[in-house]
């Protein structure tokens, strides 16, 4: 049995690359719409709110999560797999349920590895979770659905194929990564007050989340175009 | 085979000894010790001394002058008491610059001038005021300072005798000789006062220190009370602490408007304290003799830090003022002032002091006997501003003939350094007679030839001198005192000079040599991993586990770097558990085995880091560098009945899942004889643990039960006997039945439930849990084994036998149990309960081994013993017996590296910030917990490596 799904995953990946794929032009659209919006997100929060990440994590975490989240799953569900098998509506309620579970996950994660709990904490963390969803799991569910074999292979083997791949598991696991860099000046005694959870973390992730979308890019460009050119010749 | 065998244990061993040496030699640079004496000065032993018993004939007819405590009848103790009462006010992190004019420094600073009464009073009256540069002897911390001040000593970091654990000064000190002596003493400002002497005060108003951010309450609570209590006379001595200038060097550094602000109030302070005592100074008022004393404990950078011995932190001021109008002035040979004009043009003079003689100085004032441990001598400068003329009535007489009152302060003064030296001399030799380091015997016969030397002149003729008043002519008769007090101030030069050599400088030799030692065994062990048996040896690239175990380690030891990351050690090695526990999830994920495992894994690691964050708090609680903040806090209330319940309930629920866990263990291995019946016993010890705590709670109606059995204190004593003759079985089945070694499992469990025991029944009821949630945790580490490899294929030749993430995930986790057992690297982290357990006396070796076990039990103990059990149990073909016998070895050699390289870094760490401002408060203390543990850990390693392998 999993023998054949590993003999056949290639074959499907290639057929998706096809029909689905996105040119490099295209995935840097994609990056800007999604950096402005973020841009957006803290846009609104300084002029209509007032706050920022220091004075009120919880108030501008919600407004930069739930500007995203729309731009992302509009985004993200015109490259969904299969789209003859499921409808655009369809991509954009599943990613509904990714980002409530990506947000558990990121949240789990997050106590394991030391966040702080405590009920003045909770909403801190929740609105830190759903953001931290919106940059990892909510893309994911927008493309590959319940599609266990494509989990798989872009999160846990780390094999993306085609842009698209790219386009989700870089900033994913760049965002994932610049929050674990991000919780490094915590304990610090600087006595700044970003050093609260989740500030840093926040501006780890989001730093992460950047550096992966050009990493990614950077692959499409140069990688891509040459493997073009390699099997051109 | 044998031989192999022989060879790694002798490797094991070899290591632990290198460890030992360079640790040794760092701790003799850098870990100064000082032994604390029990003894006690009183009255009568000045009798002994070769000195005058009375006082000097010809001025005893006015000795009844300025007391009105002392009186004929009263016996004299060592010194005529010149002064009845002393204010002391203690202003916290007093730079020399705040106090001393301008003038004396290359430029004038925002901070300066600002306690300018001080100034005025110096410069006006330079007979009854004077202002000091004090210099303080290095640790340059509060606490120490203030042990330093009033026992005249050099306290160092470990003052061995030191009692269990609170910081009461138990040596014989000034306040102590105060309190002997009948005085009466207020206290008011910083609790540490309160700390060091917790009955001797008769009134105290102390208000906590550690809150760094609050300048005012401490000097406000002080202030309040402060001015009520001048004009009070149930008080000989008063002393005032006031912490404002150092919280605002801490905070905001001293070039701040805080500071200066702080400065102008003290100014305003001091006006009126000065205006207070200056209008009760009239003959027969309150304050006819009283000394006023401002000094700071010690200095500060610019930055607010102090602890370290750089020329800011040790360079604080004395400010001491006589309300007796008439003083001695001294002969110039005895003058150390340095004098400059003011702004205004005035003369203004500095002279110098050092702390260390501080107590000394204001016993001889008092007239109390010297504190037994004092090494500082009597200043003259300081004492003579107390010492005015002896006899108020004839201050006329000093007018004309200032020589004679010269010669009477001279001749005071050299009786009261007499019993001085004869003081220090006796405490320097009772010291190295009793001090396992003591000085040497060179230090100690050029010591003893100077004091004898002086001590010979003096019976010879001084004394003869000073009885015999109407002798030879005056100046003649000064100058030979004059030379008795320079013989006696060269006596105490030098040994001041060989006890500081001795306690309070680092050698940076030592210490470097002790460092590259330990780097040098670093490499050679992480040779040793590789190095032996061809055949299983490894010598390909490092691959993915081996660099992220490189990378996880190095994230540690450099995290040391940082006192931050050391305050929160446990956090962060909790990030890094879990951390490769995501990383191993996302393996098994990607393997599509062990999913379960990993989940349960980090788990466990959250309930850890839940039972690290409440240490934390309770670390917060006393410790002067961190703020508590009980975020943990859900929203439960603590005294709920239904938690109450569970709290109880658990711990025993948990000790029976332990017996029915080892049971299934031992009823599924085949029968292997005696390995079996050691872990029965366990079994047993489990049990009567379990019976214990469930009779400590009134729950299940046991309360009897104690008294059935005869005492709580014989369940513990029955659990250690058990664990002693388990131990003893297992060693004597190793050494006489060598065949039978081929299981190795169940002779691990067998070794780790015999010791397990008695660790968690020093645990007390949380130890139940974390073993628990250890053992869970290690069974995920060994289940989770390999998972990273790439194929099964691909791990039989590379690094087939070693996997160094299971052994990293291992080191950390026992590191998180260290924390989340609610322990830290701090003296008063430790458990002196546990020590207690099972028995009601003290015996320092069994409770000092009892504590140790209580300490290292979960982290070092049972990590090392248990190590065996992550290689995963597949063949048992005799071929694969000594494959894995080779790996177990590799195993704890990579065990070894891993501890060696974090105390390295602590080792690395201690020495760059040896003059940080936390150096004694916290990085030695960090460095003492890792150098024990890492010195246990060669040892374990070295005995489990002779019962393994």
């Amino acid at each position: 049995m999993k023998e054949a799904t590993k003999k056949k995953k290639p074959v499907t990946s290639i057929g998706v690359c096809s029909d689905a794929s996105i040119s490099a032009s295209g995935a840097s659209f994609v990056y800007l719409i999604t950096g402005l919006s973020l841009a957006v997100g803290f846009w609104v929060a300084r002029n209509k709110f007032s706050v920022d990440l220091v004075s009120n994590p919880s108030l501008t975490l919600c407004l930069l999560w739930s500007i995203e989240f729309p731009i992302v799953i509009f985004v993200y569900s015109f490259f969904r797999r299969s789209p003859e098998k499921f409808s655009y509506f369809r991509a954009l309620g599943r990613s509904i349920i990714g980002l409530f579970s990506g947000a558990f996950m990121n949240a789990l994660g997050a106590i394991a590895l030391g966040a702080p709990i405590g009920t003045q904490y909770l909403p801190k963390t929740i609105h830190w979770s759903f953001l931290m969803s919106v940059f990892t799991f909510v893309p994911a569910t927008a493309v590959f659905g319940a599609s266990w074999t494509d989990w798989h292979r872009v999160f846990a083997s780390m094999k993306p194929s085609g842009n698209i791949e790219y386009m989700i598991f870089s900033p994913a696991y760049g965002a994932i990564i610049g929050g674990w860099f991000g919780a490094w000046p915590m304990p610090l005694d600087w006595e700044r007050p970003w050093q609260e959870w989740p500030i840093c973390v926040c501006y780890g992730a989001i730093g992460g989340y950047i550096a992966g979308q050009i990493v990614s890019l950077s692959v499409m460009f140069f990688l891509r175009k040459h493997n073009k050119n390699l099997k051109l010749a | 085979m044998e031989t192999r065998l022989n060879k790694k244990n002798w490797i094991a061993l070899g290591f632990l000894l290198i460890h030992s040496v360079a640790i040794l030699i760092f701790t003799r640079g850098f870990l100064l010790t000082r032994t604390e004496l029990p003894f006690h000065s009183t009255c009568s032993d000045a009798s002994l001394s070769p000195c005058l018993s009375s006082p000097v004939p010809n001025h005893d007819s006015n000795s009844d002058s300025g007391s009105g405590h002392f009186n004929q009848s009263q016996p004299k103790c060592w010194t005529k008491p010149v002064v009845d009462r002393v204010v002391i006010i203690v202003l916290d992190a007093l730079r020399i610059d705040f106090v001393a004019p301008s003038a004396f420094f290359p430029e004038p600073k925002p901070w300066m001038d600002k306690l300018t009464i001080l100034q005025k009073l110096a410069s006006a009256n330079d007979s009854s005021a004077k202002i000091f540069k004090a210099f303080a002897d290095p640790p340059t911390t509060s606490l120490q300072r203030l042990k330093g001040l009033t026992t005249g000593g050099l306290p160092t970091f470990i003052d061995v005798g030191n009692s269990f654990g609170a910081p009461a000064i138990v040596e014989d000190n000034f306040i102590n000789q105060l309190v002997r002596n009948g005085k009466r003493l207020v206290m008011m400002g910083d609790d540490t006062w309160t700390q060091l002497f917790p009955n001797q005060f008769q009134k105290s108003y102390p208000f906590p220190s550690f809150n760094v951010k609050d300048l005012d309450t401490v000097d406000n609570g002080c202030i309040e009370h402060l001015f009520p209590t001048l004009y009070e006379d149930d008080w000989d001595i008063l002393i005032a602490h006031f912490l404002g200038v150092d919280h605002a060097g801490h905070i905001y550094g001293v070039d701040s408007i805080p500071m200066v602000n702080k400065l102008e109030q003290y100014n305003t302070v001091l006006e009126k304290v000065i205006d207070i005592l200056e209008s009760q100074a009239g003959p027969g008022g309150l304050h006819e003799s009283t000394m006023l004393i401002v000094m700071g404990d010690h200095g500060q950078t610019l930055n607010g830090d102090h602890g370290g011995g750089t020329a800011e932190e040790v360079e604080t001021t004395m400010f001491a003022m006589s309300t007796k109008k008439h003083t001695t002035s001294i002969p110039p040979e005895f003058d150390t002032a340095s004098c400059k004009q003011n702004s205004a043009g005035k003369q203004i003079c500095v002279s110098y002091i050092e702390q260390l003689d501080f107590a000394a100085t204001l016993s001889a004032l008092l007239g109390i006997s010297f504190p037994f441990g004092s090494i500082g001598h009597v200043n003259p400068e300081l004492y003579a501003l107390g010492s005015s003329s002896w006899n108020l009535d004839n201050f006329e007489l000093r007018n004309f003939g200032s020589q004679s009152a010269v010669k009477e302060w001279v001749e005071n003064y050299v009786n009261v350094l007499c019993v001085n030296a004869w003081q220090v001399k006796r405490y320097i030799d009772v010291y190295s007679n009793s001090s396992v380091v003591g000085f040497s015997s060179d230090d100690m016969s050029r010591i003893s030839d100077l004091y004898s030397a002086a001590e010979q002149n003096w019976s010879k003729s001084v004394k003869h001198l000073l009885m015999d008043s109407n002798g030879d002519e005056d100046s003649t008769k000064i100058s030979a005192l004059k030379e008795q007090i320079a013989a006696y101030l060269s006596f105490f030069s030098s040994l001041v000079e060989l006890a500081r050599s001795k306690w309070t400088e680092f050698n940076l030799n030592l210490m470097i040599t002790g460092f590259a030692m330990l780097v040098i065994s670093l490499i050679l062990q992480s040779l040793a991993i590789f190095h032996g048996d061809k055949p299983y040896a490894v010598n390909s690239g490092l691959s993915t586990g081996a660099a992220f175990t490189l990378f996880i380690v190095l994230v540690r030891a450099c995290s040391f770097l940082s006192n931050s990351y050391i305050l929160e050690e446990g956090k962060v090695a909790n990030f890094l558990l879990a951390t490769t526990g995501l990383i191993k999830l996302r393996y098994s994920v990607m393997r599509k085995t062990m999913r379960k495992e990993a989940v349960i894994f980090l788990a466990m690691v959250s309930v850890l880091r839940v039972s690290i964050d409440i240490g934390l708090t309770k670390q917060a609680a006393t410790s002067q560098f961190m703020s508590s903040s009980p975020s943990w806090m859900l929203g439960i209330a603590p005294d709920h009945p239904a938690l109450t319940y569970a709290v109880e309930i658990a711990p025993i629920l948990s000790v029976v899942i332990l017996i029915c866990v080892l049971y299934r263990v031992i009823a599924k291995t085949p029968n292997e004889g005696l390995w079996k019946y050691v872990s029965v016993c366990s079994m047993i010890s489990y049990f009567l643990i379990a019976l214990l705590w469930s009779s400590e709670t009134n729950i299940f109606g046991l309360d009897g039960l104690l008294h059935v059995i005869g005492g709580r204190n014989r369940i513990p004593q029955t659990v250690y006997i058990i664990g002693l003759v388990q131990l003893f079985l297992l060693a004597s089945a190793r050494m006489f039945c060598a065949g039978n070694d081929k299981n190795w499992a169940i002779r691990t469990v067998a070794l780790v439930s015999a010791c397990s025991s008695p660790v968690i029944l020093l645990s007390r009821k949380q130890g139940s849990m974390l073993a628990l949630a250890y053992l869970l945790a290690g069974f995920c580490i060994m289940r989770m084994e390999g998972v990273e490899r790439r194929t099964k294929s691909d791990g039989q030749n590379k690094f087939s036998k070693l996997n160094p993430l299971s052994v990293l995930q291992w080191t950390l986790l026992s590191i998180c149990m260290f924390f989340a057992s609610g322990h830290w690297c701090a003296f008063d982290g430790l458990r002196y309960g546990a020590a207690f357990v099972g028995f009601d006396e003290f015996v320092l070796i069994r409770q000092a081994v009892l504590l140790t076990i209580e300490t290292f039990g979960f982290s070092i103990i049972l990590s090392v013993f248990g190590l065996p059990l992550l290689i995963p149990i597949h063949s048992q073909t005799p071929q694969a017996h000594g494959e894995k016998r080779y790996q177990l070895f590799q195993m704890y050699m990579l065990y070894g590296v891993i501890s060696a390289t974090t105390v390295t870094a602590t080792i690395l760490c201690v020495t760059i910030h040896r003059r940080h401002l936390m150096v004694w408060g916290l990085f030695a203390p960090k460095f003492v917990f890792d150098v024990v543990g890492l010195i246990l850990t060669d040892l374990l390693i070295c005995l489990a490596s002779a019962y393994y392998l």
